[in-house]
């Protein structure tokens, strides 16, 4: 296994910038261009990396080693297997544009805050590449971190009852998984996520599951996810549910099912019925929503749902959809959440009584608006919909009722797509939608159509992913394989 | 013909995003014509296809695939376009009649304020029709089966302003989610047994299936059809889905989407014969919809429902044809329906714009006169849905009827359906025609008509309804059943009608007669009760009865209160009686518990050194307890 540096560039850069950003006194101007350069600069590696993934390679790729805590097993051990690239492409992708939405609508404090989004971006690279569970954990933390600080600082009228409910939350999970590692660790006596054995603690199994599932969310752990969507500036909700919910789903995979495949398989039929439950229950709450981001908010916990039910069908079917979803998911709640922001900054609202019929004059963000919002409710031949068909077809396998719930959910979600699109574009012109509320101007349009065009490649070739997420089609968890 | 095949699919798409890339850069005459030569290029490509594919020795198909597009270990499905008899037909009626309502759209939407985005979303309806008929494995044509009822979507809210549009626009959508659910979940089956979603493999595996799995998976299917053709009880969308502009309601809810269903037991009945109790129900559910909607039919006043319940009706026909295993007798009433209906619609079309808008036949009386040519258009569609010799429903429909009388003692009450829907077709056909076209123009009609340059409508719409009345008039011509049936010798290598569909001659010509007969009945009833001036609209002394065809039978509102309104209703319910008083107020309870706690920890800071030592003993003690136990 050859070492390589450009994953550890991939973190630290970022993070590198956000400290010169603190330190360095530059101007509005300066630090926004830095902050939006850093972030391309980020895609671009991401780019150069993965050119040069091999697919057809099992094992971890761009790997670097080095001991940090001996007697313990403890190591700085980073690399990547071909789903840990995805979700760190679409981390780079989303924060790119995020990054970028803050710099066009001018954030307040713009050192702080360009500051706090780099490091975010490194964090959270981090955490899908660490493969050390205390490097994990520490990114893990580093990652919500400054995600307080942008809600709480950044954010809407209610903006500290939802960080505070958020750090609740998530810091619960979080303590949860603190004493899990550390238990694991000392157990099987390293901490290396390679090199350790699978366990078969089922009390460790539901320490690690609950931190996932309160970060995914699951049904009935995501009592932080309403406010935090609605408070937090739209770019910072783009990133939270885009990209860091996926932390949780992630995390089952790469943690949950290859180091505890007993207990997984012992407690299917819970973390299934966890799952449709969010589907159902999330599906159901969306269509009620009486605002913009409240339907996207509960649809992305409705997909967290499905991602679930994918990964613990145990199939290759569930695998690889879930993977795919988990992508696709994270670029169409990105770009609905900026366009939320766009919507918002238009009429100072996302109430639905209080808008309707944007799309008259409006072409670029009603085309946007509908083709992402088509996207999402799965309609077949999208990149959603091929997710979605996998990971139920996977499902099927499992039990025809998880399949057929699934299949409720495709209902549900055009019922709730669809209410929003007409919310916001249809109907007659609502009370805050004034004339001077202009279509989306290019600076918006160079943020959210690459996202766009994202989904449109991979609704043409969802195979560019479901087939290249696990190295000869093997999941990395052969292991589980003899549990099923 | 590899080229033809991959030609016609894309062209359309290809017109789709040049007009949504040139935006306003695009004059709005001119992505009309954008959009007719994208769709006229699909048809040159299906000509291409059809050709070499007859050339070809080749009979049971031909697929092509450009790059794998889903894929999951074992589990591989393509991009592929299929080219076999079943397919090029289909691209020859989809491009061929869509190409002339693209063009008729031209002169229709001339002046509408978003020209652009019509013709954008009519391009992309043609390109989801073909991947749907082209498709080369169940999945794709599922893509194509979802991009066609998202088109229609966003063609029936074209005028989004509206709020009528918008929600007959989405009841469409979501009533097919249901049917793509159910198609999904078939799909789960066949994917279980067989990991495949090709054809052949699929085909083969329904063979060995047990009868409950294939009866499901025909089930999930059949779903699929009934919600996209509007069958009885999944068909409440069509009717709402006149709310679109008129072109689309002969293009999407008359030509071509419409028959999807049929063209899928077409294409799936390998699977429908091994369940052949399910096939039989597509077919029952047939004969129930060409009755029901037939009898909606006579009391709509609004000339375009008319003419939907009326392809609802037709569509019924071909569901009983293809349910009794008369394949390509279905698919030869769904090519006639094609230019019949779309000339009915582009018809209707006509007198719609000369009146500017008015869709109420109790006013249009007597525009015949002001419009000779558009009446003798109506005229000929009319004898064409009728089915009176020589004009093209009468070859196609009495085939059916025929095949059905043949099919077992219960074949003769689907026969005796059909008759019946025949003498009803003639029935509310003519009551349009003669409460619209003959007589002397009403007042109303003379106040409002305005002729388009001293013609009946500019010339984009009157070329495509010159061509589909000769078409209506004669398409018919190509098969005549026990004399010539080239269709079906065409069709027989991938739909081979099944013998219990294959009609003795004697009951051809019994068919034939009684459909005939009862068809000109059904005139002659119309006639007598809206041929002579007195536009009376009443179904005579049957108020009750009057009342209950008005309300469609009543399916909104069942459907309203059985379904809708409990789920909307649970929904709110969850909503405010659950997630904001438990999971919403958990974390901030779950705050304040910790606060409490925190206050109650800091009582122990007492300050004093042995408090802090016994504490940290006692940590220190715990800590190495648990690692000697966990260790």
């Amino acid at each position: 296994m050859t070492t390589s540096t450009i994953t550890s560039v991939l973190i630290w850069l970022p993070i590198a910038g956000a400290l010169a950003i603190w330190i360095l006194p530059l101007s509005r101007y300066a630090t926004g261009s830095l902050a939006v350069l850093i972030s391309l600069v980020e895609v671009g590696f991401w780019i150069e990396q993965a050119a040069r993934f091999n697919f057809t390679r099992t094992g971890l790729q761009f790997s670097q080693r080095t001991p940090w805590i001996k007697d313990l097993h403890v190591s700085y051990h980073v690399g990547e297997y071909a789903f840990s690239l995805w979700l760190v492409g679409l981390t780079v992708v989303v924060m790119a544009a995020c990054i970028g939405y803050g710099f066009w609508v001018g954030r307040d404090h713009p050192r702080a805050y360009f500051g706090l989004m780099l490091m975010l971006t490194g964090a959270t690279v981090g955490v899908f590449v660490a493969q050390d569970l205390l490097l994990f954990y520490a990114f893990f933390e580093a990652m919500l971190i400054p995600l307080y600080v942008l809600i709480g600082v950044w954010g809407g009228a209610n903006r500290i009852g939802a960080t505070l409910k958020l750090l609740i939350y998530t810091m619960a999970g979080s303590l949860v998984m603190l004493a899990a590692i550390i238990v694991y660790g000392l157990k099987v006596g390293t901490f290396d996520l390679v090199d350790s054995p699978p366990s078969t603690s089922r009390w460790l199994f539901l320490g690690f599951m609950l931190a996932f599932a309160i970060k995914a969310p699951l049904f009935p752990f995501h009592g932080w996810l309403p406010d935090s969507y609605r408070e937090a500036p739209p770019e910072v909700t783009a990133i939270l549910s885009g990209v860091v919910a996926k932390a949780g789903t992630y995390g089952m995979l790469r943690i949950v099912l290859t180091k505890f495949p007993e207990p997984s398989s012992y407690y299917r039929t819970v973390i299934l019925a966890l799952g449709a439950a969010a589907l159902v229950y999330g599906s159901v709450l969306a269509f009620r929503a009486a605002d913009f981001r409240g339907v996207v908010a509960y649809s992305s916990m409705a997909q967290s749902g499905l991602i679930t039910i994918g990964l613990f069908s145990g199939t290759n079917l569930g695998y690889n959809g879930a993977v795919l979803q988990m992508i696709a998911h994270g670029l169409i709640s990105a770009s609905l959440f900026l366009i939320a922001g766009a919507v918002e900054r238009r009429t100072t609202t996302g109430e639905f009584s209080r808008l309707g019929g944007m799309a008259k004059g409006r072409p670029a963000l009603a085309t946007l608006l509908m083709t992402v919002g088509v996207i999402s409710l799965a309609v077949p031949g999208s990149a959603a919909f091929a997710g979605e068909f996998l990971i139920l077809a996977g499902a099927y396998t499992r039990a025809w009722w998880w399949a057929a719930i699934g299949a409720t959910g495709i209902v549900l979600a055009a019922m709730y797509v669809l209410r929003l699109i007409s919310g916001v574009l249809h109907d007659a012109r609502g009370p805050m939608v004034q004339d001077q509320a202009l279509d989306l101007r290019a600076g918006e349009l160079a943020l959210i159509v690459p996202l766009v065009a994202a989904l449109l490649v991979l609704s043409a070739w969802p195979a560019g992913i479901s087939h290249h997420s696990f190295a000869g089609d093997r999941p990395l968890n052969a292991v589980y394989e003899q549990f099923r | 013909m590899r080229d033809g095949a991959w030609l016609c699919l894309f062209a359309p798409l290809a017109g789709t995003v040049v007009i949504l890339l040139g935006g306003t850069r695009i004059p709005r005459a001119v992505a009309g014509w954008i959009s007719t030569a994208s769709v006229f290029v699909a048809f040159g490509g299906a000509i291409w296809a059809f050709f070499a594919f007859r050339a070809s020795n080749d009979r049971a198909g031909i697929t092509y695939t450009a790059w794998t597009w889903l894929q999951s270990g074992s589990f591989k499905v393509g991009l592929s376009v299929l080219v076999d008899p079943l397919s090029t037909m289909m691209m020859l009626i989809v491009a061929g009649v869509g190409g002339l309502i693209v063009l008729y759209s031209i002169g229709y939407m001339d002046g509408d304020d978003e020209e652009r985005r019509y013709f954008a979303y009519m391009s992309l309806f043609v390109f989801s029709m073909l991947l749907l008929v082209q498709g080369g494995n169940l999945l794709i044509l599922l893509a194509g089966w979802g991009l066609v009822g998202l088109s229609s979507y966003l063609l029936i809210g074209f005028w989004h302003d509206r709020p009528s549009a918008v929600a007959a626009a989405k009841k469409a959508f979501i009533m097919n989610a249901v049917g793509d659910a159910t198609m999904a979940l078939a799909f789960f089956v066949l994917i279980f047994h067989s990991h495949s979603l090709e054809f052949g493999t699929s085909f083969a595996t329904a063979a060995q299936l047990s009868p409950t799995a294939v009866n499901l998976v025909a089930l999930g299917l059949l779903g699929g059809a009934a919600a996209k053709s509007a069958q009885i009880p999944l068909h409440t969308w069509l009717p709402d889905a006149m709310e679109g502009p008129t072109p689309v309601s002969a293009l999407i809810h008359a030509a071509t989407m419409v028959t999807a269903g049929v063209y899928l037991i077409a294409r799936t009945h390998p699977i429908f014969e091994q369940a052949r109790t399910v096939e039989l129900v597509a077919a029952g559910m047939g004969a129930l919809t060409l009755l029901v909607a037939g009898l909606i039919a006579l009391v709509q006043t609004d000339i375009k429902r008319v003419i939907a319940y009326s392809t609802m009706s037709q569509i019924g026909y071909m569901f009983l044809g293809a349910g009794v295993g008369a394949y390509a007798n279905g698919m030869f009433h769904l090519m006639t329906h094609a230019f019949f209906k779309a000339l009915l619609f582009m018809a209707a079309g006509l007198v719609i714009h000369a009146l500017s808008g008015e869709q109420d036949i109790r006013k249009m009386r007597g525009i015949g006169a002001l419009m000779p040519w558009t009446k003798w258009a109506f005229l000929a569609g009319s004898l064409a849905l009728v089915g009176v010799p020589p004009f093209a429903g009468f070859f196609s429909k009495d085939a059916i009827i025929a095949a059905a009388l043949h099919d077992h003692w219960y074949g003769v009450i689907l026969a005796g359906a059909g008759l019946v829907g025949a003498f009803l077709t003639g029935v509310y056909t003519f009551r349009l025609y003669f409460l619209v076209f003959p007589g002397e123009p009403s007042a109303f009609v003379r106040e409002h008509h305005h002729a388009h340059h001293g013609q009946e409508g500019p010339l984009t719409m009157l070329v495509p309804v010159g061509v589909l009345a000769v078409l209506a008039v004669i398409g018919g011509w190509i098969q005549f059943s026990p004399f010539w049936h080239p269709l079906t010798t065409w069709l027989a290598p991938v739909a081979q009608t099944l013998g219990v569909a294959e009609p003795t001659n004697t009951q051809e010509a019994i068919a034939s007669v009684l459909a005939v007969l009862l068809g000109l009945a059904g005139i002659g009833v119309a006639y007598v009760l809206y041929g002579r001036g007195e536009a009376s609209l009443a179904v005579p002394r049957v108020p009750a009865v009057q009342r209950a065809l008005e309300h469609k039978l009543y399916f909104d509102e069942a459907y309203d209160a059985l379904f809708y309104r409990p789920a909307a209703a649970f929904a709110s319910w969850l909503r405010r009686d659950f997630e904001e008083p438990v999971i919403l107020s958990t974390g901030p309870d779950l705050g304040e518990g910790a606060l409490e706690l925190g206050q109650g920890a800091s009582r122990l800071q007492t300050g004093l050194l042995r408090t802090y030592v016994l504490f940290l003993g006692t940590g220190l003690a715990i800590v190495g307890v648990v690692f000697l136990v966990v260790r």
